[in-house]
């Protein structure tokens, strides 16, 4: 039982992780908390699946999620042009781009409820069989899945941050904006790339978890509380301690779901948020989020 | 001769307050431009303007053709500022410092021939390569920022205040290498506090008071001007 209930928590825990990281991103650049990334994994989580409805058969799931996450860039994009980059230009206060976020939130939400909030709705399943069996151990089919796919992406996130040319210069803008516009570094492409990450991010987040629960306009607000919590335990802004913390949370949540039941875990787990900011207030990975991504 | 840089009616204002009144240069290819002046004077606002980093009036010509207002452009086109404080990314390794400073050069393999000049010239950051820049000794930061100003590969380099805070045999070091820089052909605009030692290695020198230049000429004129040795030198002067 043991063994299940941690792959069930690592599964849970990585798309955690891929919700926080989507979140810390946004933080290691901009210092403020893009609560907006909820709203859009919830709009994702629906557009994947008007597309997946759409075909008389459902298209291979691999299609579903890559639409999806092309959408969740472009979306992240233009809430960047329609929502921040006015912002940016007058170089308000970080706070505005903070009330800014949950507007586009709660507006995002509004608008799925309004239109879509009647009813349940729930992808295709992708297997025939929801569990399967390796050395008399019974596996979940979806969560073993998800929990491929999100470490996949995790890694090949980390490859792009710690190796390649944007990443670094990612990395430079979140310690100082302005001596990376002294390496030439376009700050207007940095900023871009930071959206489009963060709306892969949320498109493939959206498809991952309407395929694991269903599919309702605040799908994506409650979860993005969980990747609240992993980015503060984490360290906000660290996308290693993001991780690592979100991977700890899925597995705690579980097995705490299991001793007492889902209606006690999150005080817990809640409690646990509370005395991380009490006693640790820069997370697991030990420094502030201004000097690293 | 031409100048590679020819500054006409330079002025930045900070919202009401003009910072750079009309400001006027000249710098010639491969010299070293020494600009001297008190604290506030308008020296790092002029680098600055010429970075792009803050909005300017003015005319600034570069190789004869109007200067971008865009940093990143400005940086590609090949002037490179070495800001004051050194401002070394903590966090990154020494080397993807240095990579930081290559990012206008596309080729691979010209950016491996730069690291490998980097380290050739500075053994020391060779040897920490892998480290955590922010534990660089206070110097090995210093040569890090210029070398990663170098990375480059400017035609012009603006160095902002270099000896500040350093040991004198450590600034003694960083002046030999401000030379060594200017002889290799690079053109060098250094803003310094120190105006003893940077008259000493300038070509030419502009002292600047409340944001305009109020006497220039060659080092030598500068270092036997008694207005330049009564205001700057004081007492260090023998």
């Amino acid at each position: 039982m043991t063994l299940q209930l941690l792959i069930s928590g690592f599964s849970l825990g990585a798309v955690y992780a891929l919700i926080a990281v989507g979140f810390a991103i946004v933080f290691s650049i901009f210092k403020f908390s893009n609560i907006a990334h909820g709203g859009m994994i919830s709009a994702c989580a629906f557009i994947g699946y008007f597309f997946q409805s759409s075909f008389e058969e459902p298209p291979p799931f691999i299609v579903t999620a890559l639409f999806t996450t092309g959408v969740g860039v472009l979306m992240a994009l233009l809430i960047d042009t329609i929502a921040y980059r006015n912002i940016r230009k007058k170089q308000a206060p970080g706070l505005y781009y903070f009330l800014m976020s949950i507007t586009v939130a709660i507006l995002i939400e509004q608008i799925l409820s309004v239109f879509f909030g009647k009813n349940l709705h729930t992808y295709a399943p992708i297997f025939s069989s929801t569990t399967f069996s390796i050395g008399g151990l019974r596996f979940s089919s979806i969560d073993t899945l998800i929990m491929v796919i999100s470490l996949a992406i995790l890694s090949a996130l980390i490859f792009v941050i710690n190796k390649t040319k944007i990443g670094l210069a990612i990395r430079t803008v979140a310690i100082s904006p302005s001596t990376s516009q002294l390496m030439g570094i376009n700050s207007s492409v940095v900023i871009m790339a930071v959206f489009a990450i963060a709306g892969a991010l949320a498109g493939i987040s959206g498809v991952l978890l309407g395929t694991k629960f269903s599919v309702y306009p605040s799908l994506g607000p409650s979860m993005m509380t969980k990747g609240f919590i992993v980015s503060v335990i984490g360290g906000l802004g660290s996308l290693g301690g993001a991780i690592v913390a979100a991977i700890a949370l899925g597995v705690v949540e579980i097995f705490l779901t299991y001793w007492l039941g889902s209606l006690s875990t999150p005080i817990v787990l809640f409690g646990i948020m509370l005395l991380f900011l009490t006693v640790r207030p820069e997370g697991i990975s030990g420094r502030f989020a201004k000097d690293k991504v | 001769m031409a100048g590679i840089l020819e500054i006409r009616n330079l002025k930045v204002f900070y919202g009401v307050h003009e910072a750079v009144c009309g400001v006027d240069m000249d710098i010639a290819e491969g010299t070293i431009t020494a600009i001297i002046g008190s604290n506030g004077a308008g020296k790092t606002t002029i680098i600055n303007a010429i970075s792009g980093m803050v909005k300017r009036q003015g005319e600034i010509l570069y190789n004869g053709k109007p200067l971008s207002d865009k940093a990143n452009r400005i940086v590609k086109d090949g002037i490179i500022q070495v800001p004051e404080g050194r401002k070394i990314f903590a966090g990154l390794t020494v080397e993807e410092n240095l990579l930081a400073g290559a990012y206008t050069v596309k080729d691979r393999k010209e950016i491996n021939r730069l690291l490998e000049e980097q380290y050739a010239l500075f053994p020391r950051l060779g040897e920490r390569k892998k480290q955590d820049a922010g534990t660089l000794s206070g110097g090995e930061q210093q040569m890090l920022a210029i070398c990663r100003g170098l990375m480059g590969k400017p035609r012009i380099l603006m160095l902002d205040e270099p000896s500040l805070g350093l040991a004198p045999v450590v600034v003694n070091e960083v002046f030999r290498n401000i030379v060594r820089i200017r002889d290799e052909g690079i053109t060098v605009i250094l803003v310094e506090q120190n105006a003893k030692k940077s008259l000493g290695i300038c070509d030419r020198a502009y002292v600047i008071e409340t944001g305009r230049v109020v006497l220039s000429g060659t080092g030598s004129e500068m270092l036997n001007n008694p207005e330049v040795a009564a205001a700057y030198l004081g007492s260090e002067r023998n």
